[in-house]
C-alpha cells in the first residue's frame, strides 16, 4: 500500500494558471451534462430581451433603438453572470464547505475566482452571442462598425473590468451570508436602470451618467453602441476614447482592488471566524 | 410489551385540517424567510428599489422616444401592465423558489417530505409572503405614476368588485402556475438566480402587459391568448381605469363577464395541469432519487 | 524542523452575538494550550463534544485566527505567514462533504490536486491508487452526489492524502463509516505514518477512546478548551494502573445517586450509567481493599450486584479521572 507516485508540485504562475483551471472546470462540465441551462440562460433571455424590443415597437421608436436592446440584453448576460456565479458563489460553497478547503490549499483566492469567471464565461458568453445573433436576425438590426480594433479593446477593457469588480464584490461576500443575496439582488434592475441597458445612458442627465460608469458595462455598452450602430455616435454620452481611457482606468482600479479587498477580507474572516460558519 | 404507538387525537386531523395547517404553517415559514421586516434595508430592496427601478426603465424607454409625453393612453396602458406585472414574478417566483431554497440552501426538503403534511399545499403556502411584498411594490409603482406620471387613476372611477374579484381570482391562477414551474424545478438543477422571474419575463412578451399584443407578429399572437394573464391584465385596467381601457382594441368584443369566465376556466385548466405537473415530477423525483440532492456548481 | 506543530498559550475566544439587542457574551473555546507535535508523530486530540478539537484545528489549518498565543505548523507562524504554511498541510474533516457534487469522484479530486499544483499525470495516478486502497477504485467515475455518506467521506479522506502534505490534519476521520470502514482508514492512517519514517505528521481528533488509545503515538486529552494531559496512551494509563478499577452491575440506584460512594476514603472515581434496567457503576479505586467499604455501602443500601469485574484501564478512565465524569456525562451535560 506504498504510494508510488512521486508527488511533483507547481507553484507560482503555474499554480495560479492550474487553479483558474481547476475552478473553470466544474462550471464547463457542469453546462454539458446538465443541459436545461439552455432554457434559463438562452431561450427564456430572449422572449424577455424581446418583450423591450415590442415597447419600442409599440410606441414607435426609430430602428436604432431596438438595435439597443438588443446588444442590451446580450451584455445582460455578463452582468447576471458576475452577479450571481462570482459575488454570491462564494456564499454558496461557504455553505457547501468547500470555501474553507480553498482558502487553505495554497492557491490564491484570485485564481479560485477568475476560474468562477473563466467558466461562467462560457455560459455567459454563448447567451450573449445567442441573443445578439438570433435578435439581430428576428428584429432585423443593421451594423456598421466603425472600427474593428476599437471595439475589440472596448469589449476586452470592459470584461476586464467588470470581471475586476466581480472579484472585488467577491470579497465582501466572504463575510456575508443570506445578506449576500439581498446586495446581489439590489444590483439588478436598478443597475440595468443606471448603465443604460435598454436605452442610451445620455439620457439620464450628465451627473447619473457619471455616477454609473463606476460600473464598467455602462460605459463599454455606450463604446459599443457607438462604435457598431449606424449614426450611433450622435446617442454617445462621451467619445469613445475618452470612454477607452476609462475602461482602462476601471480596469486597473478594479483588478488591484480586488486584489486588496481579497487579502483584506481574507484576513477579517479568518479573524472573525466566519470562514466556516453557516447560516442556513 | 406489545405497546402500540397512540396518535393523540389532535395528529388524527382530517383532510381538509391537514390542508389548512400545512398551509398556515408554509405561509408563515415564508414569511420568516422572505420577509424581513426588522430589516428596512431588505424592505427597500424588494418592496421598493427593484420594482421602481423595473418600472422607472420603461419610464425612461418611454419618455425618451415621446419626449416626455406622458399623457397619452398608451403610457398608462404600458404603466398599469407594468406594475400589476410585479405579481406574475413575484407569486411565481414565491412559489417555486422554495424547492430551490429547501433543497439545496436549507437541505431540509426531505424533512418537508417526510412530515405529514400536503406538499403542493405547502409550496402554495410559501408563496403568500411574496404576495403580501408585490402588493405593497405595486401600490407604491402606482402611487408613484399617479404622483408624477399623469397616470389618471381616479379612486372614484375604479370598479372596486371587478378589480378584488379579478385580483383574487388573478393571484390563485399564478400561484397555480409557480406550482407547475416549482414541480418542474423538482427535476432541475440549481442555476441560482430566479427562475421564476426568469420564466415571468420571459412570459411578459406574450400578456400584453406592456403592449398591445397587435404589436407582436401575427404567428406568435396566439399564445397571449392563451395565456391567463392577458385576460388578468386587461381586468385589471378596465377595472381601473375604464376609459384608458376601451381605447385598446384587443379584448374590446368580450364582456366583463366573459372575461372572467375565461379567466376562471383557464385557472381551473391550470389547477388541473398544475397538480398533475406536480404528481408527475414528484414521482419522477423521487424514482430518481432528487429529493435530497445538492446541485451547485 | 523538528517540531511540526506547536502552540504556546493558544486561546480562542468568540464572541456570540445573541438575538437583537441582547449583549455580546463570549465562550472560550480554546483556553492557553500548549502542545508540541514532533515532525513523524501521530497525534491523538481526544476530547468531548465541544472540548474545542475543532477549534484547535482551524488555527492549524490557518482558517481562524487565535485570539492570543502562537501557533506554528513546520516552524511557521499560522497567524502571521498563513500563505507558507498552506502547501504543507491538509485537511480532512468528517461528515462534510467536499467539491461540487455534479462532477465524479475523479474530477473532484482532480480539482482539488490542481489547487495545489499537482501535475495531472501524477494527481490521476496518486487518485487511482489512494482510491483502491480506501476501496472506491471502481467508484471513480459516479458523480459524487450519488455516493452514500461513508463513500464521500472516503473521498474526502482521498482528497486529504492525495496532495501529500507535511501534516495532515484530520477531524474526526472516521464519522460516518462503518466498523470495518473505520478499521480500514486507521490501518492506512498508521501505515502512512510509519512508512514515511518520521516525515510525515499527523494529528488527528477524535472522540472515540479506542481511536486515540490504539492509533496514536500520543493523546492529548482536551475539556472546555483546556489541555489537561498529554503523552502517550500507555504511560497516560500508567498512573492509574495502580489503581484499581472495577466495573459493576447492580440493581437500579433509582436517583440515589453516587454520593455516598464518593464520600467513601479511598475512592477516587465513580460514573454511573443506567442500562437496561440495571444501573452499571465504574469505580477507580485507590486499592483494591477499597472495594470492601464500596461493598459494604451497597449492601447497607440494599443494592444487589449482578456482576463485578476488574478490568484495566482505559482513555476513558484517564479522562474520567481528570475531569470527574466520563465523556459521555460531560456532553449530556452540555446538552441540556
Ligand atoms: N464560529 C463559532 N462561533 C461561536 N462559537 C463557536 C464557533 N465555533 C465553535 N464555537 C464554540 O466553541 C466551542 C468549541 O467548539 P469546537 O467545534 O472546537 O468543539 P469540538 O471539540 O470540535 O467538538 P465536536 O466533538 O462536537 O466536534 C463550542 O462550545 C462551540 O459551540
Ligand atoms: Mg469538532
Amino acid at each position: 500500500m506504498t504510494l508510488t507516485a512521486k508527488v511533483t508540485k507547481h507553484s507560482g504562475l503555474r499554480l495560479f494558471l492550474m487553479t483558474v483551471f481547476g475552478r473553470a472546470y466544474p462550471r464547463m462540465v457542469g453546462m454539458l451534462r446538465e443541459r436545461s441551462w439552455m432554457l434559463w440562460e438562452i431561450i427564456l433571455p430572449i422572449l424577455g430581451v424581446s418583450a423591450y424590443v415590442f415597447i419600442y415597437r409599440a410606441i414607435g421608436a426609430p430602428e436604432i433603438y431596438i438595435g439597443f436592446v438588443v446588444m442590451g440584453g446580450a451584455m445582460t448576460a455578463f452582468w447576471l453572470n458576475v452577479l450571481w456565479s462570482m459575488s454570491s458563489q462564494l456564499y454558496w460553497e461557504k455553505e457547501m464547505g468547500n470555501l474553507s478547503l480553498y482558502i487553505m490549499a495554497p492557491n490564491s483566492m484570485m485564481g479560485i475566482l477568475l476560474g468562477m469567471a473563466v467558466g461562467g464565461l462560457f455560459f455567459a458568453g454563448q447567451r450573449a452571442l445567442v441573443i445578439t445573433i438570433v435578435g439581430s436576425w428576428i428584429f432585423g438590426v443593421s451594423y456598421e462598425v466603425v472600427s474593428y480594433w476599437q471595439l475589440f479593446a472596448v469589449f476586452m477593457l470592459t470584461m476586464v473590468a467588470l470581471y475586476g469588480l466581480g472579484m472585488m464584490t467577491s470579497s465582501l461576500f466572504l463575510l456575508l451570508s443570506r445578506e449576500a443575496w439581498h446586495l446581489a439582488n439590489l444590483a439588478q434592475e436598478p443597475i440595468y436602470l443606471a448603465s443604460g441597458f435598454y436605452f442610451p445612458v445620455k439620457n439620464l442627465t450628465f451627473w447619473v451618467a457619471a455616477g454609473a460608469s463606476i460600473i464598467p458595462l455602462t460605459m463599454g455598452m455606450d463604446a459599443m453602441r457607438q462604435l457598431v450602430f449606424p449614426d450611433g455616435s450622435s446617442l454617445g454620452f462621451l467619445s469613445v476614447d475618452i470612454e477607452i481611457a476609462i475602461l482602462v482606468g476601471l480596469s486597473v482600479l478594479f483588478v488591484v482592488g480586488a486584489k486588496l479587498m481579497l487579502d483584506y477580507m481574507e484576513r477579517l474572516a479568518i479573524r472573525e471566524g466566519r470562514l466556516t460558519e453557516s447560516k442556513r | 410489551m406489545d405497546a402500540q404507538i397512540t396518535i393523540p387525537q389532535s395528529r388524527q386531523d382530517n383532510t381538509f385540517q391537514r390542508l389548512v395547517r400545512t398551509f398556515r404553517v408554509s405561509a408563515w415559514l415564508g414569511w420568516q424567510i422572505e420577509a424581513n421586516w426588522a430589516d428596512p434595508l431588505v424592505f427597500a430592496i424588494y418592496a421598493l428599489i427593484k420594482p421602481l427601478a423595473s418600472a422607472a426603465i420603461i419610464v425612461v424607454m418611454y419618455g425618451i422616444i415621446t419626449q416626455g409625453d406622458f399623457g397619452q393612453p398608451i403610457f398608462a396602458y404600458i404603466f398599469i401592465g407594468n406594475a400589476f406585472y410585479i405579481y406574475v414574478g413575484q407569486v411565481m417566483s414565491g412559489v417555486s423558489w422554495a424547492v430551490i431554497d429547501d433543497r439545496e440552501h436549507y437541505r431540509m426538503l426531505k424533512y418537508v417530505y417526510i412530515a405529514p403534511i400536503h406538499i403542493p399545499t405547502y409550496l402554495l403556502g410559501r408563496g403568500v409572503a411574496k404576495f403580501v411584498f408585490a402588493s405593497i411594490s405595486v401600490f407604491v409603482t402606482l402611487l408613484a405614476g399617479v404622483l408624477f406620471l399623469q397616470i389618471p387613476l381616479d379612486l372614484l372611477q375604479v370598479d372596486w368588485l371587478l378589480f378584488i374579484v379579478s385580483l383574487a381570482i388573478g393571484v390563485n391562477m399564478l400561484a397555480l402556475m409557480g406550482l407547475m414551474l416549482g414541480s418542474i424545478v423538482l427535476l432541475l438543477v440549481n442555476h441560482s438566480f430566479g427562475m421564476g422571474e426568469a420564466v415571468a419575463g420571459a412570459l411578459y412578451l406574450f400578456s400584453g402587459a406592456i403592449f398591445p399584443l397587435e404589436v407582436l407578429p401575427e404567428w406568435i399572437r396566439w399564445v397571449g391568448f392563451i395565456m391567463p394573464v392577458t385576460y388578468w391584465l386587461e381586468l385589471i385596467r378596465r377595472a381601473l381605469l375604464p376609459d384608458i381601457a376601451a381605447g385598446f382594441p384587443t379584448l374590446a368584443s368580450l364582456s366583463n363577464g366573459q372575461l372572467l369566465g375565461i379567466m376562471l376556466g383557464l385557472t381551473v385548466f391550470f389547477a388541473v395541469a398544475a397538480f398533475l405537473t406536480f404528481n408527475y415530477c414528484d414521482r419522477e423525483a423521487r424514482e430518481r432519487g432528487y429529493i435530497d440532492r445538492t446541485t451547485n456548481y | 524542523m523538528d517540531l511540526a506543530v506547536k502552540t504556546q498559550d493558544l486561546s480562542r475566544i468568540y464572541k456570540i452575538r445573541g438575538g437583537k439587542k441582547e449583549e455580546a457574551k463570549e465562550l472560550v473555546a480554546l483556553d492557553h494550550v500548549s502542545v508540541e507535535i514532533k515532525r513523524g508523530e501521530l497525534f491523538g486530540l481526544l476530547g468531548p463534544n465541544g472540548a474545542g478539537k475543532t477549534t484547535l484545528i482551524k488555527i492549524l489549518t490557518t482558517l481562524l485566527s487565535p485570539t492570543s498565543g502562537v501557533a506554528t505548523v513546520g516552524g511557521i507562524d499560522v497567524a502571521k505567514e498563513p500563505h507558507n504554511v498552506r502547501p504543507i498541510i491538509n485537511m480532512v474533516s468528517g461528515g462534510e462533504s467536499s467539491g461540487y457534487g455534479l462532477l465524479t469522484v475523479r474530477e473532484n479530486l482532480w480539482m482539488f490536486a490542481q489547487f495545489y499544483g499537482i501535475p495531472t499525470k501524477v494527481a490521476n495516478e496518486r487518485i487511482k491508487e489512494l482510491l483502491g486502497i480506501v476501496g472506491l477504485g471502481d467508484r471513480d467515475n459516479t458523480k459524487s452526489s450519488d455516493l452514500s455518506t461513508g463513500l464521500r467521506q472516503k473521498m474526502n479522506i482521498v482528497r486529504g492524502f492525495l496532495t501529500d502534505p507535511e501534516v495532515l490534519f484530520l477531524d474526526e476521520p472516521t464519522l460516518g463509516l462503518d466498523v470495518g470502514a473505520s478499521r480500514d482508514v486507521r490501518h492506512f492512517v498508521r501505515g502512512w505514518v510509519d512508512e514515511n519514517k518520521g516525515d510525515k505528521t499527523l494529528l488527528l481528533t477524535t472522540h472515540y477512546m479506542v481511536e486515540a488509545d490504539e492509533l496514536c503515538d500520543r493523546v492529548a486529552i482536551i475539556n472546555q478548551g483546556r489541555v489537561l494531559a498529554c503523552d502517550t496512551p500507555s504511560r497516560l494509563k500508567r498512573n492509574l494502573q495502580r489503581d484499581a478499577i472495577f466495573k459493576l452491575e447492580v440493581s437500579p440506584l433509582n436517583g440515589a445517586g453516587t454520593g455516598s460512594f464518593e464520600k467513601l476514603a479511598g475512592v477516587r472515581q465513580v460514573t454511573h450509567q443506567a442500562q437496561d434496567g440495571q444501573s452499571i457503576l465504574e469505580f477507580i479505586l485507590e486499592e483494591e481493599d477499597v472495594l470492601g467499604r464500596v461493598v459494604n455501602t451497597m449492601t447497607n443500601q440494599d443494592i444487589h450486584i449482578f456482576n463485578l469485574e476488574k478490568r484495566e484501564a482505559t482513555l476513558e478512565d484517564v479522562f474520567v479521572d481528570l475531569v470527574g465524569k466520563s465523556m459521555k456525562e460531560v456532553e449530556g451535560d452540555s446538552d441540556s
